[in-house]
């Protein structure tokens, strides 16, 4: 049964509703919104739970003709509404000109913010068939989308506009003529139309028979012993079918894309807030809710370390037994002689950069369901960005040959990196092995955020040598990163940082060393480009203080050091070909770039303001008025 | 000093692609299927990247059929050969050419029984967009005889691939060594507008130039440029997750701000191709170099606008304030 829908002990209220054109009478749970409603009654999944705050825009739908969040809407506040979904925008079968043009311009990435968006559009349309660009932008202000950078969403709502509106030929909305190959062409991606009618099934809206819910408890301290656990009065609760703890795991515990150093559950101690300690699996989410405040655990508080600076002391507070010194990996990379590098620079710079943790916040929370099949094969659906890599791991925590474990992929809703580390797969598989009952866990905005990885943040030291004509003659490279509780990703995101760090010039002399410790933060992991922008920004940085201490153009400074065919990269590493070149000059023209030394020159530019940028915004000053204004209290 | 002033800053990048200072390595079947069209299966896909449209193009291209001809099968460790991880910018490397091999191995049973069927040899046959023919005759059937005609001979077309991208580790002491086959490099400039007032940065444009190869799909390498930026422009001026003593203290999308509608620049991408000579499709990648321009081109046009150095991200507002105060406390 659904679960928000059913409750023991609470009685359900009946609804009646008008959805998609459709009278339906529905039960609900009288804490029920109108999104679980929609989705858990209705199996209208494609509102999607974002945040559950208001704040995303991916589960908006139209009641009574006004577009509205379904998270915050209270179920029986809908009743005798209409409520349009993005299931019945296209009820022909066919997609409405808003959808095929999303279709068209390849407005869906991920796809997870799309019906959202797709309804925010369609109501910017519906309210001012001829907004413009600016307006557009504001009236869809409330949707985040993680992926796609919005502008080909934009592009799409002006075309779909323009069509409805007779401006533009309804044949605008159809694929491109291929010319003799299908390579450079703009093939209309084909996963377009399950995302933008909402029919994608993403992990967390799948269902299977007999499912049961999964809860996990989360540490509420950064660094402490686990002196007890009991779960005796968890386990006895109605409708709770098992309780987890590490205890239940019967193989070798431990998961990492690199060192294997976080239990499935915490082990001893917890290392960060929101670590997993224990996991409920019940009849529903409510259940396994209540049961999991049932279980005590015991703390014995610990000393924490939060600055990865106090993390390298002498007699700092351990982490982890096996690195007493806190070091998660330091990697160095050296070429030349800095020290004759220097003495042959005419300047010599030195600054400190520092950037700071960030999270994915890809628009889907994380989500998964695991079952063991008929043949005793151990599955787990879920949005994991490295299938491969979990099975091995999962297999030796089960202990199961590799051909007993299967991962299968989910749709991802967004990954960026954050969904290659395994936080949650194990509890999972853990819980269908000991209910035989698929089991399913849908984490809350606040656990994706408390427990999945973020990017490294990072302080770098960065000198560097120069010759009056611009010529690096050294770099001497110190980057120290916080990688917080676990090791993920640490160890590669540092040599990525290592390789990258002085960028794209051929240097003679260098010196760089990119280390990582522990901390009892939350865990640094893998975030597009592994480390790269982290150390890119110091270096780029650099290379503009350079260029106005000598008088040079930013565009000619690079020029001079940068990489060629044959250079000799910082891990000495010779290049085939270096395109630095070319995209130096195609930015430099495609901008306009009017030259000059980057001495503050703001004001006196005349490359300012021309094609190619939007016009400052100003908040509230561009939704129109128009006589049928639905958005006016 | 006028209340809203405007600059411009630029920043290079360059990247690696696939997996670092280790070989990599991808697998994939394909089989070239009835009705002319296909099945491909490989461990990997979708994060959002475009990549299944990427693998279909490319199938197509391969096999003489249409992208939406293609069926692209699971991700699924226990039914599709590896292909290991989504990340890395290495899907469209690592299985966009293990998928042309193994299509390229399927067409190549198909083209034998065609070319005997037709007694000419293999190397006079042409297929694209559905249809087979001999060059330079009248001989031509569509791709859904032609796979017919395969099977009454007795063959099934199908290929199976491996491609492997050699990078090789770091020496521990030195850090020398070839961690990647194939780099990429990219150039940002940044258009800037702050109010000197609030310290609101505004983004008004962003140039990106970046080398990728070769464009399977032009507007899914935009959309990734533009994705990167966005995220760039997040990192740049408003992102960051902060913990009291390891407490979370953004904890919702209310106190974590990500950049919406409203922050996004006007984005003009260029793309430039540097072909990858050591790979059958010469393309290389796009996902992750795009947004590491971003955040310095914009801290350099900062600074070009008003002349304060942020050297610590995220240039809030507060902080840019607190820049221009230290900046003129200075100068008094």
């Amino acid at each position: 049964m659904p679960d928000t829908l059913t409750h023991p002990t609470v009685t359900a209220v009946t609804l009646d509703l008008t959805i998609n054109g459709r009278r339906q009478r529905v039960q609900a749970d009288p804490g029920a919104r109108l999104l679980d409603v929609l989705r858990d009654g209705l199996m209208l999944t494609g509102a999607k739970e974002g945040c559950g705050a208001g704040e995303c825009g991916t589960c908006s739908v139209f009641v009574d003709g006004k577009l509205i969040k379904s998270c915050l809407m209270p179920a029986a506040k809908a009743q005798g509404a209409e409520v349009e979904t993005v299931e019945g925008l296209a009820r022909t079968g066919d997609l409405t000109a808003v959808q095929k043009a999303f279709h068209k311009t390849g407005a869906s990435q991920c796809g997870y913010c799309i019906p959202g968006m797709v309804m925010a559009a369609t109501a910017t349309l519906r309210d001012n068939p001829d907004a413009d660009i600016e307006e557009i932008k504001e009236r869809m202000g409330g949707n985040i989308c993680r992926c796609t950078g919005y502008s080909k969403i934009f592009e799409a709502v002006e075309i779909a506009r323009d069509v409805i509106a007779g401006r533009l030929p309804h044949t605008a909305l159809d694929p491109e003529a291929v010319g003799n190959s299908f390579i450079g062409h703009n093939t209309r991606r084909l996963d377009a139309p399950s995302k933008v009618t909402g029919r994608l099934r993403y992990a967390g809206d799948m269902v299977m028979p007999g499912m049961l819910h999964m809860q996990v408890l989360r540490s509420p301290h950064a660094h402490a012993k686990i002196v007890s656990i009991d779960t005796t009065e968890a386990e006895a609760y109605p409708g709770v079918h098992c309780v987890l703890t590490c205890d239940d795991v019967p193989g070798e515990d431990g998961f990492g894309v690199f060192v294997e150093d976080q239990p499935v559950m915490a082990r001893d101690k917890v290392r960060h807030v929101g670590e997993a300690v224990a996991a409920v699996a019940a009849d529903s989410v409510r259940t396994a809710r209540e049961a999991m405040a049932l279980i005590r655990v015991e703390y014995d508080e610990l000393p924490g370390l939060f600055d990865p600076e106090d993390a390298l002391k002498s007699g700092a507070p351990v982490i982890h037994d096996y690195a007493a010194d806190n070091v998660v990996k330091h990697i160095p990379v050296r070429k030349g002689d800095i020290a004759a590098g220097f003495s042959a620079a005419d300047v010599i710079l030195e600054e400190s950069f520092s950037t700071q943790q960030v999270e994915h916040a890809y628009l889907e929370p994380e989500a998964g369901l695991a079952y063991v099949d008929h043949d005793g094969v151990v599955t787990v659906v879920s949005p994991s960005q490295n299938i491969t890599h979990h099975r091995h791991m999962l297999s030796h925590i089960i202990a199961k040959p590799i051909n007993k474990v299967r991962f299968i992929m989910s749709p991802v809703g967004g990954g960026f990196g954050g969904k290659e580390d395994m936080i949650y797969q194990g509890m999972l598989a853990l819980a269908a092995m000991k209910t035989r009952r698929p089991v399913k866990l849908v984490f809350t905005r606040e656990e994706s955020f408390v427990a999945s990885a973020k990017r490294h943040p990072s302080r770098t030291r960065c000198r560097m040598g120069l010759t009056k004509a611009g010529r690096i003659t050294a770099v001497e490279f110190e980057m120290l990163s916080d990688g917080g509780a676990y090791g993920m990703s640490s160890e590669g995101v540092m040599r990525k940082a290592a390789i990258l760090s002085c960028g794209p010039y051929e240097i003679e002399n260098l010196k760089v060393d990119t280390k990582v410790v522990y901390t009892n933060n939350t865990p640094s992991g893998a975030f597009r480009t592994f480390g790269g922008m982290q150390a890119q920004f110091a270096t780029e940085s650099m290379m503009d203080m350079a260029a106005e201490r000598l008088g040079m153009d930013p565009f000619e400074i690079r020029r001079v050091n940068m990489m060629r065919a044959g250079s000799l990269t910082h891990t000495q590493q010779k290049l085939a070909s270096a395109a630095i070149d070319r995209v130096l000059d195609a930015a430099e023209g495609a901008s306009g770039w009017e030259k000059g030394a980057p001495s503050v020159r703001g004001e006196s530019r005349g490359d300012l303001d021309g094609p190619g940028t939007r016009r400052p915004c100003t908040l509230g000053a561009r939704v129109r008025e128009t006589a049928t204004d639905r958005f006016r209290p | 000093m006028k209340r809203k002033l405007r600059g411009r800053g630029v920043a290079a990048s360059w990247y690696g692609i696939a997996r670092t200072a280790t070989i990599d390595r991808a697998g994939a079947w394909a089989e070239l299927d009835d009705g002319g069209t296909a099945k491909i299966v490989t461990g990997v896909t979708e994060i959002g990247e475009g990549i299944l449209t990427v693998l279909a193009q490319v199938a197509a291209e391969e096999l003489g059929i249409r992208p939406e001809d293609v069926t692209i099968g699971d991700n699924d460790t226990a039914r599709s050969p590896e292909a290991a991880h989504a990340g890395a910018t290495r899907q469209t490397y690592m299985i966009g050419n293990s998928v042309a091999l193994a299509a390229r191995e399927a067409r190549g049973k198909l083209f034998a029984e065609i070319a005997d069927h037709w007694e000419v040899s293999a190397e006079q046959l042409r297929a694209f967009n559905g249809e087979i023919w001999v060059e330079d005759t009248n001989k031509r059937m569509t791709m859904g005889e032609a796979v017919a005609r395969c099977k009454a001979r007795g063959v099934v077309p199908v290929g199976a691939a491996s491609f492997t991208a050699h990078g090789t580790g770091l020496d521990p002491v030195d850090g020398s060594g070839s961690p990647w086959q194939a780099y990429v490099f990219g150039t940002q400039v940044a258009e800037v507008e702050v109010d000197t007032v609030t310290g609101e940065v505004q983004v008004l444009g962003i140039w990106a130039a970046h080398d990728v190869g070769r464009v399977i799909n032009p507007r899914g390498v935009e959309g990734q440029i533009e994705g990167g930026v966005a995220q760039g422009l997040g990192q740049a001026l408003m992102e960051e997750w902060q913990t009291d003593k390891g407490h979370p203290v953004t904890h919702g999308f209310a106190k974590y701000i990500l950049p919406t509608s409203l922050d996004i620049p006007e984005i003009t991408s260029i793309l430039v191709e540097d072909r990858d000579p050591k790979s059958p499709l010469g393309a290389k990648g796009i996902g992750e170099p795009a947004l590491v321009p971003t955040a310095p081109a914009i801290m350099n046009a900062i600074y070009d606008a008003i002349g304060v150095r942020m050297k610590s991200l995220p240039a809030t507002p507060e902080k840019v304030l607190a820049a221009l105060a230290a900046k003129e406390g200075a100068a008094a």
